[in-house]
């Protein structure tokens, strides 16, 4: 090849590129102002979901695109610019709020310990769930229950479940390292639901007849038990902006937070801001 | 000593009938166990209707529309390089050259390189250092990419099965080598160059990793080329891992192997009109 | 000096031909620009965690413990092997027997029915392979071998179905490429049909199948999503094999879109490791295959 040729190659080359560049500017722009793009948390998800479903039914001609990932997932996106809004379940970091991240709470929420349906135990101290995520209790039959070897199911690192729980529950112990890791809500959900001696948390969001809710240190996750704050292992959850929410994404916020859906939220289990921070 | 050797002819040879039967008795298990499964749940309320709630109970309309587009959009942004570069290859190049050695390099490697690969690539690269997002084009870029090798192999190897003398005879009625190119080898390779094509969609329809990092997990009805969106293959994936709505999963992997199914036989068609 | 009608005529044809040539040039080149922003994006982020972790603890510490700052990939690394070579410990010897009934026994009809088979096996995407694993055969594990049915055993099979239409296809190319005077030659010296195959007919195609079954192994290594779903996930070195496992690809799969800082460098220098792991195989099989280039 001679050097014509690839003078000629490079140089469309190096067109394209200039190209690539100048489309970078356009995809950040365009349909900003139409599209709202929100990533994050498996336990905000289905929540968010719905709202956002409601949104576009009264707000024609908008569209907000909701996925799942991990709490870690939508801090990190909207860190990038990625996404224009990050769910998360977890509180953020020194560095996270640092670098210019806002979380603004939209609900309380309880991380429910689930068991199999078929499982005879309904509670457990605090001490025991520590002991049983930590490795130290193995068999069922230490806590009340079948002689079967306890399966724990424990969530991915991109989980804020995963940290809420760790820092609400374990505290400076580790996780047994040998434990299931399944990588959302709804699979851990699913998991529990099929193994009877499984054990893992999840949010009280999105607990069925499939699980069952155990209590701890006798009280049992609900609204009233978040309120007085009985129930231990509760959480606030976020949404959460690079620098303080504008446009579409602060229109959002602020309709999550409208009476109305608040008011909506508590049939799914999910506490309203208000209900707690009288 | 000779009805040792018949027992081992025989038992060699039966067993290569029962590892062929084993295979057929897979493949038939899995289509009609999907089918079974998913036939009742497939129906046009499915394919038209929308997810409803977070678990997706529903239909599946706009995960269709999200997977079609980025097939259809990586093809289009495949074939002029894929068909470019083995005409490039076939045509213009002298074989032993230095830049055909490099291209064929590049095309071996990319095809034995891991989706999951391509997919941290993509997300790297289109969504968040160009800026395009999870977007149908950072998807639709990534698996032009991916099929690039796929299509470039087949369309080299169409091109090469025309018969010399057609380029000899269209040499000696006065064509050009474009004219020759365009007129004769290309429109005689074409079927299979078509096939190839098709083949690489099909691969694009299903794929998963590498989409889900690159167009998102959002279900949404993309219309711009900037909207994200979720395919078929990863909405199958979340719904099988979630246990939530089983009916939904087989439903949708029903509609995704019949698909392909339909890809994979067209292609084969067409291969035949050769 | 001026043109005659005739020499600005071909002067028009020999631009209009060179732009042509060049048009095709730039396409081929975009083949190579696509390699190399690959690998050059792949290989920029996957040095990174280089500057801090020498790449020994990274390819063999123990511990996978990202957001506490191990990156050591030898679960991840061993995870991949174990459950590549257990694939292809089974897929391979059935993969060669329906090969050889394709390409030596079977009758024309019977032949056709199991090569449309091996196709449609081919182009059923990954997820559903996983999907029929979660399905199907977890629950199947888990009554045989008790615990949760997730891990290497599924894997194994899982993979197995998976990459056999691969070793299938190139194996059977590999025999039916070789000159049938072999086989009458054998049969004329009184040779059984299984004799024939196993003495003459095998050896000769000895490069191309060693070479599907390198490419067999190569796809199983790479392969993300059907292992995602039925090997349970857990980064830790198997004990026995009915354990939950992690391979290379799954783990980057599943970290990838929320990890940041070094865990991001991470999953990128074991993405690179892939990439380079793709390239030995690439470059493996050309030297097996010495001989024919080009015939793949």
């Amino acid at each position: 090849m001679n050097f014509k040729k690839a003078a000629a190659v490079v140089s469309i080359m190096l067109l394209i590129a200039v190209a690539a560049g100048c489309a970078r500017n356009a995809g950040s722009n365009a349909a900003k102002e139409t599209v709202l793009k929100i990533a994050g948390s498996t336990s905000v998800f289905p929540l968010v979901t719905e709202i956002a479903e409601e949104f576009m039914k009264e707000n024609a001609g908008y569209k907000v695109e909701v996925q799942a990932g991990g709490s870690n997932v939508g801090i990190e996106s909207v860190k990038n610019g990625i996404v224009d809004i990050g769910m998360s379940s977890r509180d953020l970091t020194r560095e996270e709020l640092d670098s210019g991240l806002k979380p603004i709470v939209i609900a309380y929420d309880c991380i429910a310990v689930v068991v199999n349906p078929s499982n005879p135990v309904e509670n457990l101290t605090l001490e025991q769930l520590r002991d049983i995520f930590a490795g130290k209790i193995k068999n069922w039959k230490e806590v009340g229950g079948l002689d079967k070897e306890i399966i724990v199911v424990n969530r991915d690192e991109a989980s804020g479940t995963r940290e809420a729980f760790h820092k609400l529950v374990m505290g400076d112990v580790d996780f047994r390292n040998d434990a299931i890791i399944q990588p959302g809500t709804g699979q851990v959900k699913s998991f529990v639901a099929s193994t009877p001696e499984a054990i893992s948390y999840i949010t009280l969001g999105v607990v069925d007849s499939s699980v069952k809710a155990i209590k701890i240190d006798g009280v049992e996750p609900s609204l009233e038990t978040v309120k007085d704050a009985s129930y231990k292992i509760q959480r606030k959850l976020y949404l959460v902006t690079k620098g303080e929410p504008k446009g579409l994404a602060a229109t959002f916020i602020d309709y999550c937070l409208s009476d109305k859906i608040q008011e909506g939220i508590v049939k799914k289990h999910y506490i309203p801001v208000k209900y707690v921070e009288k | 000593m000779y009805r040792w050797r018949k027992f081992i002819n025989n038992f060699f040879i039966g067993l290569t009938w029962i590892a062929s039967l084993v295979v057929a008795a897979v493949l038939t298990y899995i289509i009609l166990y999907i089918a079974a499964k998913g036939v009742s749940y497939v129906n046009w309320g499915f394919i038209t209707g929308w997810p409803k709630g977070f678990e997706a109970r529903g239909g599946i309309f706009p995960i269709i529309v999200t997977t079609f587009y980025l097939t259809i959009f990586s093809a289009l942004l495949v074939t002029p390089v894929a068909v470019g570069g083995a005409v490039y290859l076939t045509e213009y190049s002298h074989p032993a050259s230095r830049f055909s050695r490099i291209i064929r390099f590049a095309a071996d490697t990319l095809s034995t390189v891991p989706s999951i690969v391509y997919g941290i690539f993509g997300f790297a690269f289109f969504v968040v250092y160009l800026g395009f997002g999870w977007s149908m084009l950072s998807g639709s870029l990534t698996l032009a990419l991916m099929i690039l090798p796929l299509v470039l192999r087949s369309t080299e190897e169409a091109i090469l099965d025309v018969p010399r003398g057609y380029r000899e005879a269209s040499y000696a009625l006065g064509a050009t080598k474009w004219q020759t190119v365009s007129r004769v080898v290309l429109k005689a390779a074409a079927p299979r160059i078509v096939t190839g094509i098709i083949l690489g969609m099909g691969r694009a329809f299903g794929e998963t990793a590498a989409v889900m990092l690159t167009a998102g997990m959002a279900i949404n009805l993309p219309v711009s080329v900037f909207d994200g969106g979720r395919n078929m293959s990863s909405h199958l994936y979340l719904l099988a891992t979630e246990g939530i709505s089983l009916e939904a999963a087989f439903g949708t992997a029903f509609l995704l192997l019949m698909i392909i199914l339909i890809f994979n036989l067209s292609a084969k068609r067409i291969a035949k009109r050769m | 000096m001026l043109k005659s009608k005739e020499q600005a005529f071909h002067e028009a044809i020999r631009h209009k031909e060179a732009l042509i040539q060049g048009f095709f040039v730039l396409m081929a080149s975009f083949t190579i620009l696509g390699l190399l922003l690959l690998f050059v994006y792949i290989t920029r982020e996957g040095t990174v965690l280089f500057k801090q972790v020498s790449p020994l603890e990274f390819l063999f510490g123990k511990d996978w413990k990202p957001t506490s700052g191990n990156f050591g990939t030898l679960p991840l690394i061993v995870g991949s092997v174990v459950v590549t070579a257990g694939a292809v410990l089974i897929s391979a010897p059935l993969s060669l027997l329906v090969a050889i009934f394709l390409a030596e026994i079977a009758p024309k009809k019977a032949a056709a029915y199991i090569k449309t088979a091996i196709e449609l096996l081919a182009g059923i995407p990954s997820v559903v392979y996983g999907f029929m694993g979660i399905i199907v055969l977890v629950p199947i594990i888990r009554s045989f071998f008790g615990g949760s049915g997730f891990g290497i055993v599924s894997g194994w099979i899982v993979l197995a179905i998976m990459i056999m239409p691969t070793i299938t296809s190139l194996s059977e190319g590999a025999l039916a490429a070789v000159p049938d005077r072999y086989r009458y030659g054998a049969l004329a010296l009184g040779a059984t049909k299984w004799e024939m195959i196993y003495k003459v007919v095998l050896p000769a195609a000895k490069r191309g199948i060693v070479s599907a079954i390198i490419l067999g192994v190569g796809r199983a290594i790479g392969e993300t999503m059907a292992v995602l779903m039925v090997l349970g996930n857990v980064p830790r070195l198997p004990e026995s094999i009915n354990q939950p496992i992690a391979t290379m690809t799954s783990i980057i799969a599943l970290d990838i879109a929320y990890a940041s800082g070094m865990h991001k460098y991470a999953l990128f220098s074991l993405g690179f490791v892939l990439l380079l792991i793709s390239m030995a195989f690439i470059a493996i099989v050309r030297i097996v295959y010495k001989g024919s280039y080009g015939k793949n």
